[in-house]
């Protein structure tokens, strides 16, 4: 029994850096803070009316964080292959944009219209990964190089489609360039009226949609895809070292491949909300940044696709402290910039620091 | 098309290199040493706001370059602290600099400037010569002191001992965690005068447009060394003056020409990457008495 409480000691403090990170630069903001001559109490009390003081705020949060838990999810899943698919920024301009020509061109009822443009969406965001998965798992070539290049390429391409062969604007009008309007049947609807009667007092204006049903469908699907089946173990297998997946027998290079596209597919998703709730029409103005988000957001729930629930709600809480922060105190909104790399980097060499003592306490146990 | 015409085309092309060929060699001593550097384009965005802020404050651009070579290296001392010490993954690491990168240049911008995505404007700037910033010129020399450094000095042997067998160098009294400081710390200072040679006249968000990528790349296809790198880098360097300088003449969309650079990247990556070998510990830790 106190053998068991022990190794659940052990587990916990392998588990505990992203809460010691967290803590430890919520204290350097803190600092931070002091550092400008504003008073702390004040700042926390900014963010905390910004973000959490009311029903609103938190489903503004939880709004928020939906496009960041896609984000996040597709880079759970190319990480646990071993996969560093810094292309989801990619993935997601050109995922959005197909299905929004699915959204635009096609005349089906709603029932499936929508399933059609989010399957679209995510065909476009893996087909999209499949040449740097290619070049990868053929010829070597490290994937955070070319996904790069291919997010470069990604923005002037529908750059040049939105501007030309794709842009529903009249001649003459003077609005940001833009496709055609969605069609109705493909716009998502809103859950507010669900959350109202289940008692939770969601305002009109904040948008939780059928994007938050996505969200939570793919982090199941992806959930039980990487703990419940063999090509789950197989992707694992794979992330965790590659030699012993080679001799295991495990064809490593379709492994990667799959999972990059998987990775990609999902990251097409991330700007569901946005197109097909918020806006109502694509355009290459697309909030930008997101998929770099989800790489950080990833990390912090070390790759655990429940974990990054919690993270991707603290990037959203952390977004509108920023905002908070800068209309109640006078630290500018880009510190929340610099935290949120500095909760990486802590969060990051804490774990090292952790899993070495760990390892060392389990030695003294077996010894 | 005249000659002088040819001239500028060749001139410009040096200065629009720069920036890449700068921190792509800072990629080679941080890689030879083994240690992945993804941060160079973080480290940039960092370096070129302190270089303006450097040059107003002291009123001279060479006080600004000093500036943005300590920070430069204070930026890869993070990058060094966390992969050699706390063994943090080489790549998690540099994602993670490259987001604090974005948020610390707006702060300090804010900070110094009071504007949060471009700073004031910066009147004192390097002397030109051949109508272009005179600091690319330095290139030259700068890559052959490098190869210098990396193959005809006992420090260069030693860097490269520790990105090839860090094992066998540990054993032979080499300071392992000593070099890859050294290492990491060069490619910071490297940054710095990349940046400077980027546009020193003013600090804007997103400046650095993925040069810092596009230098890595330039470090796998120049195969690891300075000068193979800095001649990458022109390539790449090349095709971005071909756009800007045509961009106007060629009936093609702007957002192909635009394109262009980095589909030669991939194409030249995918062409080339089989005949060239990183240094074998390149991106990994080394941990003293493993097994």
């Amino acid at each position: 029994m106190a053998r068991h409480r022990r190794r659940f000691g052990v587990y916990a403090l392998e588990q505990s850096a992203p809460f010691i990170g967290f803590l430890a630069s919520a204290a350097v903001l803190t600092l931070i803070i002091i550092g400008l001559g504003e008073n702390p109490g004040k700042a926390f009390q900014g963010i905390y009316k910004f973000s959490l003081s009311d029903a609103a705020k938190l489903a503004a949060v939880l709004s928020i964080s939906i496009p960041y838990y896609l984000s996040g999810l597709s880079i759970v899943i190319a990480f646990r292959a071993g996969v560093f698919n810094i292309g989801n920024e990619g993935q997601y301009f050109i995922g959005g944009m197909v299905g929004a020509i699915a959204g635009t061109y096609f005349h089906l009822p709603p029932v499936l219209h929508i399933p059609v443009v989010i399957i679209f969406s995510m065909i476009g965001g893996a087909l999209w990964a499949l040449v740097p998965a290619v070049l990868k798992a053929v010829r070597g070539i490290h994937e955070v190089i070319t996904t790069i290049m291919f997010n470069n390429i990604a923005l002037a391409l529908v750059n040049y489609l939105v501007n030309g062969p794709l842009s529903g604007l009249q001649k003459g009008t003077s609005l940001e360039p833009q496709m055609k309007k969605l069609l109705p049947s493909a716009m998502f609807g809103k859950l507010n009226g669900f959350f109202r009667s289940i008692g939770w007092n969601v305002p009109n204006y904040v948008y939780l949609d059928y994007s938050l049903i996505v969200a939570i469908v793919m982090g199941v699907a992806v959930w039980f895809l990487l703990f419940r089946t063999r090509q789950g173990f197989e992707i694992r297998a794979v992330g965790t070292s590659l030699d012993v997946s080679r001799y295991a027998g495990i064809q490593v290079g379709r492994v990667q491949i799959g999972a990059f596209m998987l990775s990609g597919a999902i990251a097409g998703l991330i700007g569901l909300q946005e197109i097909f709730a918020i806006r109502g029409f694509y355009t290459y103005n697309l909030a930008s940044g997101l998929g770099f988000d989800g790489i950080a957001i990833s990390l912090i729930a070390k790759n655990s696709p429940i974990g990054i629930v919690f993270s991707s709600v603290l990037f959203a809480f952390l977004k509108q402290a920023g905002y908070g922060l800068q209309l109640f105190s006078k630290v500018p909104n880009s510190v929340t910039y610099a935290i949120q790399g500095i909760m990486i980097l802590f969060i990051v060499a804490i774990n090292e620091i952790l899993i070495r003592a760990a390892r060392g306490l389990r030695k003294k146990e077996v010894g | 098309m005249d000659l002088s015409f040819i001239g500028f085309f060749l001139v410009k092309g040096l200065e629009i290199s720069s920036p890449i060929a700068f921190s792509a060699m800072g990629g080679v001593f941080s890689e030879r040493g083994g240690v992945v550097n993804i941060a160079l384009e973080g480290i940039m965005t960092v370096t070129a706001l302190t270089l303006v802020w450097g040059a107003i404050t002291f009123q001279s651009i060479w006080v600004g370059l000093l500036v943005a070579v300590i920070t430069g290296m204070l930026m890869g001392l993070i990058h060094a602290v966390v992969t050699v010490t706390f063994k943090v993954d080489h790549v998690v690491s540099g994602v993670a600099i490259n987001v604090f990168a974005i948020g610390l240049s707006r702060f300090l911008c804010q900070s110094f400037f009071g504007a949060e995505t471009q700073s004031k404007i910066n009147p004192f700037l390097f002397p030109k010569l051949l109508g272009i910033n005179s600091l690319a010129f330095w290139l030259i020399p700068a890559a052959a002191l490098g190869w210098f450094l990396l193959y005809r000095t006992v420090f260069g042997l030693r860097l490269r001992s520790v990105g090839e067998n860090p094992e066998a160098a540990d054993t032979l009294g080499v300071n392992v965690t000593l070099l890859r400081y050294a290492g990491v710390l060069i490619s910071g200072a490297l940054c710095g005068v990349a940046s400077a040679t980027l546009f020193a006249d003013k600090w804007i968000t997103g400046m650095v447009a993925g040069r810092g990528f596009i230098a890595l790349a330039a470090v796998i296809f120049g195969r690891w060394d300075p000068v193979g790198a800095v001649l990458a880098s022109l390539l790449f360097g090349y095709a971005d003056t071909v756009r800007i300088v045509f961009a106007s003449k060629i009936p093609i969309p702007d957002q192909f020409i635009q394109m262009f650079p980095y589909i030669l990247a991939v194409v030249v990556l995918a062409g080339i990457v089989g005949k060239s070998r990183a240094p074998a510990w390149d991106g990994r830790n080394y941990e003293k008495g493993e097994d």
